[in-house]
């Protein structure tokens, strides 16, 4: 019975060609070094998640923002655990993606035919720092405010287009409602999106044309 | 890399593969075994750390220094070695140079090596990347340690961040003279409302201090917070917070405390902020804390502002000093002459100054200009100065606020304008409280009252300026407008409307009681008397209406006054007609029973039974109107009981049992010919002196 439902469902999605493909597929010899990209993945897992719970409750304008993050930590269950998560994975996704390109840059894992995967990781580190800026503001804090006007103001010092980009990022002349709301969205939709899109090309090099080797000092 | 390289490439990678390890189970296995440590380690942090979550964001608070998240730090410290114009390098150049060096790594080091030792460029240049950022993530820390918790909050910032911020952005420039505290609790500017309802008045005295001085608040916070709350010290008296200031540690209450002697720790501007954040420079405040006691509510001066500001700065002259050729040699004079000229070249006379004038003059040394003329005050005494030297005292801004305030009351406030102007041109007819009575224009019309709270609350101010300044022939008020031909100009016209409206809270007329009575009066005189009268005519009744039982009612009306009195009643009183209630026969009865009332001893109710205690009665009245000069300017002494019986110029300043000829009983009752009465303001209530005089008379127990 089992088998006849097994054999129906391969026949129509495939599974075993994917099973075969991913799961039994041959892995060179690596040290505990190859299983940092899968650590960021984790953490990317674990931002998504939480994010999402995150949203149920947070409020993203500046007269409720506080008072709803304030909410999230003091009144909803586990609330204070799903921030702490959230915060310290964004830490996490920083500093395990940066070891994790360490990784590949010292043992030349980037060379060929891996380049356009490198690309997409480049890509990705620079989504991840976008996602540290943009989440730093959310909670309307002093900090919060505070490090994104000056932070934000760096942008104004690019020639020729600055003053023409602080107005996009601000959403105006100065760090306002209309900030918080673009950082908001630029955080939970656009950034997101990118990841995912970049991720799944990532992953799916990396399965294709599989994980680079230990190299050899001597070859 | 060449075609074969790569060609060679593929081939050791297979191989490689062929040797290696299926991806599941054994790869997995050590993937899921490094994420579950990275989650556990994040549940550690979440848990133990927490997320932070500082103070609501707050854009008034430009002190607030900016922090970047960690994972900045580094690029933030950069940036601080490309100032100015060279910011653009630091900000732009480099992290743009870096990322598109990193984007292009694969093309820029194409060669077959792979092995970090084979790749000396890749591997050094990232190497001093990595040490360069850490490096400068390090140094940031260093140069910048995060702020640490707040140990106390800064409640007066926060108090101004949450009320008054929002309009008036991070900080207010008030103009001289304002009084700020009134203008706060008042709400008097466009769209401001009224914070006494929500603020304490400690609270809008600690935010007035800020406003005026908010580098006061940062001194109170790092010298005094540690022991002080803001409320014990906003409008404490500015003597008591100068000499804190001025002494260290010789202050008495700081005796214990371990405390730098501030006069060398702040410099003078900053004892300066702190002492007008302490005592904000507000008129009304400063005048209540300082000169009240003496002066009462205002003090009465017709001379200029510049002139006032003079005579508060110097202090006052108004006690007598006993002439000092009597008691001391023409050498001791000289000396004693020569040291208050100057005092460090003639320290060795300091002695004769403790033993003879620190009892009244404390330690400070009265100012004067030459020996010869300060020999003649001193051999000759007479009129010195009493009033401390406010110059000393408070700050420029307080002198100013203090020397505004006061003026500015003593050419009457508006109130008073308004009550003079009503009294020159509707007490007249109207009564001096609005009481009304007898039209004088015409014969057998009564005018009602226009003070009582009905005939006000009735009224806009419109109505009352339309009757004032139009007048009412009807009823013979003639038009006082000046637009009509009257003689009050549109600003006198509402002067005396806004003295009118303080009727409307204080009534001066009391609108006749209920008199619930039942249609069929068959009442006793004695049931009347007892529900009716008595709602009035009692001890702690009306004011108006007179003690029956009193010696002077008895003997000073009539049967027929009393009986006129209760049939017509009075006009513009409670007093009714009783006429149209009570039969001519219940009137009698009621004469008759009031008649019968035994006289009272009435004193005996104001004054306690048994003889005043010193600690319970006197002490109180000693602090709250005496004290406040004598004790800190030397002379008779009102702080202890010692000191009260004994102490002073012309002591013992209290006879026991000798009421009459105790030189306190004298100053109070103003009966001693030498000197004024005392307080200076003017006499105390005579049920307040007559404490004094009870206590005196029995023996001045130190009970």
């Amino acid at each position: 019975m089992v088998v006849k439902l097994t054999d129906w469902l391969d026949e129509r999605v495939g599974w075993r060609s994917i099973w075969d493909n991913v799961f039994k597929r041959k892995i060179p010899y690596v040290n505990w070094l190859y299983t940092l990209g899968s650590a960021t993945l984790l953490a990317v897992i674990n931002q998504g998640v939480t994010g999402i719970l995150l949203t149920i409750y947070y409020v993203p304008t500046p007269d409720h923002a506080y008072d709803s993050v304030q909410y999230i930590t003091t009144q909803v269950p586990a609330g204070w655990m799903i921030r702490g998560l959230h915060h310290w994975g964004a830490s996490a996704m920083v500093v395990l993606s940066f070891l994790h390109m360490l990784r590949v840059i010292f043992l030349g894992s980037y060379k060929y035919p891996r380049e356009v995967t490198w690309f997409t990781g480049v890509f990705l580190f620079l989504t991840t720092i976008g996602f540290g800026f943009t989440g730093y503001l959310l909670p309307w804090d002093q900090k919060a405010y505070w490090a994104t006007t000056v932070g934000t103001q760096i942008v104004a010092v690019t020639p020729l287009v600055g003053n023409w980009l602080l107005r996009v990022v601000l959403g105006g002349a100065e760090l306002s409602p209309l900030t918080l709301t673009r950082f908001y969205g630029t955080h939970v939709w656009i950034l997101p999106a990118a990841l995912l899109l970049l991720l799944g090309i990532h992953l799916y090099l990396v399965i294709s044309i599989g994980i680079s080797e230990m190299p050899k000092q001597r070859e | 890399m060449k075609e074969n390289e790569k060609k060679q490439y593929l081939e050791r990678y297979k191989k490689a593969k062929q040797d290696g390890v299926p991806w599941y189970p054994i790869i997995l296995f050590k993937d899921a075994v490094v994420a579950l440590l990275v989650f556990l380690f994040l549940i550690a942090l979440a848990y133990f750390m927490g997320a932070p979550l500082e103070s609501r964001a707050n854009p008034a608070d430009s002190s607030y220094t900016p922090r970047p998240e960690w994972y900045f730090l580094f690029l933030f410290q950069l940036l601080k070695y490309f100032p100015g114009n060279l910011e653009v390098i630091g900000v732009i150049v480099i992290p743009v140079i870096v990322i598109t060096l990193l984007f292009l790594l694969p093309l820029l080091d194409k060669g077959p090596q792979r092995h970090f030792m084979n790749r000396p460029w890749v591997t050094g240049i990232t190497s001093i990347t990595v040490i360069g950022i850490v490096t400068l993530t390090v140094l940031s820390y260093l140069e910048a340690p995060p702020p640490t918790e707040e140990i106390k909050g800064d409640s007066v910032a926060a108090l101004y961040t949450e009320n008054c911020a929002s309009c008036h952005g991070p900080s207010i420039a008030v103009p001289e003279g304002i009084d700020l505290h009134a203008v706060i609790a008042q709400g008097t500017h466009e769209g401001m409302p009224a914070w006494s309802g929500d603020l304490s008045t400690d609270e809008i005295d600690s935010l007035a201090g800020f406003i005026t001085s908010p580098g006061g608040n940062d001194l109170f916070k790092q010298n005094c917070q540690e022991c002080h709350q803001i409320s014990d010290l906003v409008a404490s008296n500015p003597i008591d917070l100068n000499e804190a200031i001025d002494q260290g540690n010789e202050f008495l209450p700081h005796a214990e405390v371990k405390i730098p002697a501030w006069k060398q720790v702040l410099t003078n501007g900053e004892i300066t902020e702190l002492l007008n954040f302490l005592a904000a420079p507000d008129g009304q405040r400063l005048f209540a804390i300082n000169c009240a006691s003496c002066h009462g509510r205002t003090v009465a001066y017709n001379e200029g502002e510049d002139e006032l500001r003079e005579i508060i700065s110097q202090g006052g002259l108004h006690l007598e000093m006993p002439s000092w050729r009597e008691s001391l040699s023409s050498a001791e004079l000289d000396q004693l002459a020569a040291y208050v000229t100057d005092p460090v070249a003639n320290s060795e006379s300091k002695d004769l100054f403790d033993q003879n004038c620190t009892s009244c003059h404390g330690s400070r040394i009265p100012d004067s200009a030459t020996i010869e003329q300060t020999r003649q005050t001193i051999a000759s005494g007479g009129a010195h100065e009493t009033m401390p030297v406010w110059g000393d005292v408070l700050t420029d801004a307080q002198l100013e606020a203090l020397t505004i305030y006061t003026w500015e009351a003593a050419q009457g406030t508006s109130l008073e304008i308004g009550k003079t102007l009503y009294a020159e041109n509707c007490a007249s007819c109207h009564g001096t409280f609005g009481e009304g009575g007898q039209n004088p224009a015409r014969a057998d019309d009564i005018i009602a009252p226009i003070s009582s709270g009905e005939y006000l609350k009735t009224r806009d101010n419109t109505t009352l300026y339309n009757i004032i300044a139009q007048g009412q022939p009807n009823f013979g008020m003639s038009p006082f407008g000046s637009e009509f031909g009257g003689p009050l100009n549109e600003e006198q016209i509402n002067l005396i409307i806004s003295f009118m409206r303080f009727w409307e809270t204080n009534p001066p007329v009391d609108l006749p009681p209920e008199v619930q009575l039942p249609q069929d009066i068959n009442l006793t005189g004695q049931e009347i008397y007892n529900t009716i009268c008595t709602q009035c005519h009692r001890p702690d009744g009306t004011a108006s209406a007179p003690l029956l039982n009193d010696n002077d009612f008895q003997e000073n009306n009539s049967d027929q006054n009393i009986f006129d009195s209760i049939k017509n009643g009075h006009l513009a009183t409670p007093m009714i007609a009783f006429g149209s209630l009570l039969t001519d026969d219940q009137i009698q009865e009621l004469i008759e029973i009031i008649r019968q009332l035994e006289p009272e001893l009435t004193e005996s109710s104001i004054t306690p039974s048994g003889p005043p205690s010193f600690s319970a009665d006197i002490v109180p009245i000693l602090e709250a109107d005496c004290n406040a000069c004598h004790g800190t300017l030397g002379g008779w002494d009102g702080s202890t009981y010692n000191s009260v019986i004994n102490s002073g110029d012309n002591g013992p300043a209290v006879i026991p049992g000798d009421a009459e000829n105790s030189l306190l009983a004298q100053k109070l009752l103003d009966t001693q010919e030498t000197g004024t009465v005392m307080p200076p303001a003017g006499k105390l209530a005579d049920d307040v002196i007559q404490i004094f005089l009870n206590w005196i008379k029995a023996g001045a127990p130190d009970n």
